[in-house]
């Protein structure tokens, strides 16, 4: 009982949060509204027996990752200025594209996802299974993702680099 | 996990007992950071109210309450009245994970004709003993950053936010080296839990065949370079000097909380006081031996669990004490040594760091 009111709580609090990210014109605020959802979401994975999962959940995405977005948004400082309104075959394609995807979302849903009973027994998610399940079973994955991004990070280093050499130079010249 | 009214009532007790310590916290901090930065200057330092300056404290909770409280016409309402709230919630939740006693057996009594502790049962000191513990304690800890971040941009103010930008680029740089050198006491418990990672170091290291040593990690040669990452990733995270760049007085007024006044200034300091002791807490229990009491082995009894939350206590005071001395002894760096300090130095050396503790558990030598 008490897990169904902090299910439908936290649920609400995810879907108003994420609505807010996409509805409000202030970036800072739809960033700050974007962690607030990542975190009714964790609690949804403390709810599926899955604490680790949930604690991951806030560490990557609501510590690290929405951190960076939030940085750069402020070092931007994007004011407050209103965007120009769209392009109506912009919005048209927006809104049938959209609403593909919830039809197919709920199609989906209803046909494979619900009224599925969740497999008896124990389900182990701690960090010595995912752990061993990382580097055993899925080893050669694991592997091809950290050079991928290795690849990203050598890609940004390199960009960086060049904008900072081009920089340079334009200081130099108006130095002479 | 079934729980009935008797569990419900000892989490009340806790949480009351592990938040009245908090919110404590702030005066007696406040109070021994004037008196000791006065000792540490060799000045007298507030001494009018009350013996030694004791109720000063009382009279700045007075100030504070009383003060105007001043929202900028400029700032962004919402954020900046949500800021100070931000700030002070991780710092009060964190503690939540942490063991701070040891536990003890509560015997079957008979209170108002009823029964309780049916068959005796275990008082664990601790709020939340959740096998995934230290990182509950870094996914908290990575949110107090959107305090002063947003603080930081709500004011509308370039200093503001030069202090919020700084502290969000310092806490990220750091919170790697802090986790990293977290990551050796784990590996040494072999556990998530931090109430393993005190059990762990409650033996003895035995020394030439008799000289008993408390197998406090800290005690142990492979861990003495997690414990001095792990406190400097520390002071760094807890913005506090020689690290104080979010508020760095010479160059941005007050930084993040330069707008800030009254009781929404007051639950920034008081953020940033608990977050120290919340740093100190973690300190002690991976690498201080937690609430273990060197050469006794405490009973399992109240006397037991007294004493040895007592000497949990006393551990986190002296490094507290060692937050403060270090504030008033060492000057503050330059904000681009701080980030090349993080980046080139601290997160290869926690890096390899790990590696080095990893095969001293591999030969058994801890």
């Amino acid at each position: 009982m008490i897990e169904f009111v902090i299910f439908f709580f936290f649920a609400a609090v995810a879907v108003i949060f994420a609505l807010v990210v996409i509805l409000h014109r202030n970036a800072v605020v739809g960033a700050l509204s974007l962690v607030a959802s990542f975190f009714a979401l964790a609690v949804m994975y403390v709810l599926l027996d899955a604490p680790f999962l949930a604690a991951l959940q806030v560490i990557v995405y609501a510590g690290a990752i929405m951190v960076l977005f939030l940085f750069v948004i402020m070092l931007l400082n994007l004011g407050h200025r209103r965007e120009d309104p769209t392009h109506p075959v912009q919005q048209f394609l927006g809104f049938t594209g959209a609403a593909a995807f919830a039809i197919a979302m709920i199609y989906y849903l209803a046909k494979y996802a619900a009224f599925r009973m969740l497999p008896a027994g124990p389900f182990l998610s701690d960090a010595r299974s995912i752990g061993v399940a990382l580097f055993e079973s899925y080893i050669f994955p694991f592997e091809m993702v950290s050079i991928l991004l290795l690849a990203a990070i050598v890609g940004a280093l390199l960009m960086s680099g060049r904008a900072m050499g081009q920089r340079a130079n334009i200081g130099a010249e108006v130095n002479r | 996990m079934p729980f009935d009214a008797t569990d419900i009532v000892l989490s009340i007790v806790k949480i009351g007992i592990v938040l009245f310590m908090m919110l404590n916290i702030t005066p007696i901090m406040a109070w021994v950071e004037r008196r000791g930065s006065a000792l540490i200057q060799d000045r007298p330092g507030p001494n009018r109210v009350g013996p030694f300056g004791l109720l000063q404290a009382i009279a700045d909770a007075a100030k504070f309450i009383l003060k105007e409280d001043i929202i900028p016409a400029q700032a962004h309402k919402w954020l900046y009245t949500l800021a100070p709230a931000f700030g002070i919630l991780p710092a009060l939740t964190t503690i939540a994970v942490v063991p701070w006693g040891r536990p003890f057996l509560l015997h079957e009594r008979t209170v108002f004709g009823r029964t309780i502790f049916q068959g005796g049962r275990w008082f664990e000191p601790i709020v939340a003993d959740v096998n995934v513990g230290i990182l509950v304690v870094f996914a908290l800890a990575s949110l107090s950053v959107y305090g002063l971040a947003t603080a930081g941009w709500a004011s509308s103010n370039k200093y503001s936010m030069f202090g919020g930008i700084r502290a969000s680029a310092q806490m990220i740089s750091y919170e790697l080296a802090l986790t990293l050198a977290a990551v050796s006491a784990l590996l040494a418990a072999g556990s998530l839990r931090l109430s393993d990672v005190v059990w762990r170091q409650t033996g003895y290291f035995v020394l030439f065949g008799g000289l008993k040593i408390p197998a406090w990690n800290v005690f142990s040669p492979a861990m003495w370079l997690s414990f001095i990452i792990f406190t400097v990733a520390g002071f760094a995270e807890t913005n506090r000097l020689p690290f104080d760049f979010a508020e760095a007085d010479a160059e941005l007024v007050a930084g993040y909380h330069t707008e800030y006044s009254s009781m929404k200034f007051a639950l920034f300091f008081m953020g940033e006081y608990m977050a120290m002791g919340t740093m100190s807490a973690l300190i002690t229990t991976l690498f201080l031996g937690g609430w273990d009491i060197p050469w006794w082995n405490e009973p399992p009894t109240f006397w037991g669990f007294l004493a040895s939350a007592i000497f949990f206590l006393i551990k986190v005071a002296f490094m507290m004490f060692v937050f403060v001395w270090v504030r008033w002894t060492i000057p503050r760096l330059k904000y681009d040594i701080l980030m090349k300090l993080g980046w080139k130095f601290f997160l290869p050396l926690a890096i390899v760091n790990i590696l080095l503790v990893a095969a001293f558990i591999a030969k058994g030598w801890i």
